[in-house]
């Protein structure tokens, strides 16, 4: 069952040309991989290791961003997320 | 690219609306179909016509529904005449007139939407008639489709994959609707999170033109080939395809004469853990009062679609005979799969917890 479209959407782009997937989240976060799987786990690892206002393509996760009591895929809503791209 | 480990199946997602069949399979006799490993009976109510979803399985001794008959809005058990209603409520025993309490199969809330049923599997007090995707062409009259549906033996999760990834077209239907630009041309993801629905796109700017869509469109010569997918997960899958001679592209209001547009439904509704309901249909704008093009998109669309089931249920026998814990290779091709996969886990994982606080007092 699907629901309206809403703010929490992630976008992968394989660039032309290349091998190489560049990833944004909805959180303004970048980052480019060769790896699918590396990629969606980064991705949907939100917050952890985002910098809301976009981090530099290719850059490593960010120890300092670490939040494990936010990191729970299987309870995330888009209310919450909402709030996180806000800020 | 990274190597995974495998799960042995795909799990179910629960508390979720499944094509159960095209309205005009469902009349006034009963088709069985199994839903999530819940084997149902549909049929229509002689009174009003609606869509009856109920248990195939008679609460006496377990007796197929299906194999009784209809008798007014009821149907009655073939082994001992159990009679039910349109709710499931037994109405009539052999031999006695006090009918026991708990004599009742379960019903299924229904609805018949864009010449589609929908069923909903999971607690009955979460279905949400509203929250049914639409795919509009189906039942419009500006649009003509052609359609059917082929069971694979395959998880379902295997034809998740199958569609999310179009480059296999090149390979497993060249010479249909497979050229060598599908496998060639980048894809982009989306993944709305909240509303469940992942989206792949692939634009060709300058391709073959496969004979699906040469002999229906009368197009010679090379063409842009737009494909769009959207899968409302864990059922619906739309593929918006746009073809035009080479560089005709939509005009700046949007408005898009000078090319044709083709919307291929899929279905995805799993059955057993290792059956799978395929329903096809390829609606077009163009041509819609030509019978041979009918004719021509449905064989030829068939032949695709069963070149899918030979290569789903190969598959799924290779993967029987693999070890426990067999692993997988993914590469950029994959990011719409594996999307769709994990949306799937968390919809599987919603539903289990809902049963969950359900079942608990």
């Amino acid at each position: 069952m699907s629901g309206a479209p809403t703010a929490e959407v992630y976008r992968i782009d394989w660039l032309p040309g290349t091998d190489v997937l560049h990833g944004v989240c909805h959180c303004g976060a970048e980052r480019t991989a060769e790896d699918p799987v590396e990629l969606w786990e980064w991705m949907l690892g939100h917050p952890n290791g985002h910098r809301p206002g976009g981090n530099r393509p290719g850059t490593e996760h960010d120890p300092a961003d670490h939040r494990p009591a936010d990191h729970r895929p299987a309870d995330r809503r888009p209310v919450g997320h909402r709030k996180e791209t806000a800020s | 690219m990274c190597v995974t480990t495998l799960a042995r199946m795909t799990a179910f997602a629960r508390n979720q609306w499944y094509v159960a069949a095209y309205g005009r399979e469902i009349g006034r006799e009963l088709l069985g179909r199994t839903i999530l490993d819940e084997p149902i009976a549909f049929y229509r109510a002689e009174s009003d016509d609606t869509v009856i979803a109920l248990a195939d399985r008679c609460v006496h001794r377990r007796y197929p529904l299906t194999a009784g008959r209809l008798d007014g809005d009821t149907v009655v058990c073939g082994y001992h005449g159990f009679t039910y209603d349109t709710g499931g409520a037994c109405v009539f025993v052999p031999g006695q007139k006090r009918v026991p309490r708990t004599a009742r199969v379960r019903s299924y809330p229904v609805v018949e939407q864009d010449s589609l049923v929908w069923v909903w599997i999971g607690d009955p007090a979460l279905a949400d008639p509203g929250a049914v995707p639409r795919a509009p062409w189906l039942a419009d009259p500006g649009w003509t489709t052609v359609g059917g549906m082929e069971p694979i033996d395959s998880d379902y999760g295997l034809l998740v994959d199958n569609l999310l990834d179009l480059s296999h077209e090149t390979y497993l239907h060249s010479g249909y609707i497979g050229t060598p630009e599908v496998a060639e041309t980048p894809i982009t993801t989306e993944v709305d999170e909240g509303a469940g629905v992942v989206r792949v796109s692939r634009h060709m700017d300058d391709a073959e033109c496969p004979p699906f869509y040469a002999r229906s469109t009368g197009i010679e010569g090379r063409i842009t080939r737009w494909q769009d997918i959207e899968y409302h997960a864990p059922c619906l899958y739309l593929l918006h395809s746009r073809i035009a001679p080479v560089g005709v592209v939509p005009e700046p209001d949007g408005s898009d004469p000078d090319a044709f547009h083709v919307e291929i439904t899929y279905a995805i509704t799993p059955s057993t853990d290792r059956h799978v309901y395929d329903f096809w249909a390829v609606s077009r704008d163009f041509a819609q009062d030509d019978e041979e093009v009918s004719a021509f998109l449905h064989d030829l669309n068939r032949t695709v679609v069963l070149q899918d089931v030979g290569a789903l249920n190969l598959l799924q026998q290779a993967l029987d005979t693999e070890r426990e814990g067999y692993q997988e290779l993914s590469i950029n091709i994959d990011t719409g799969g594996l999307a769709a996969r994990r949306i799937l886990a968390r919809l599987a994982a919603e539903g289990e917890r809902a049963a969950a606080v359900v079942a608990s007092p």
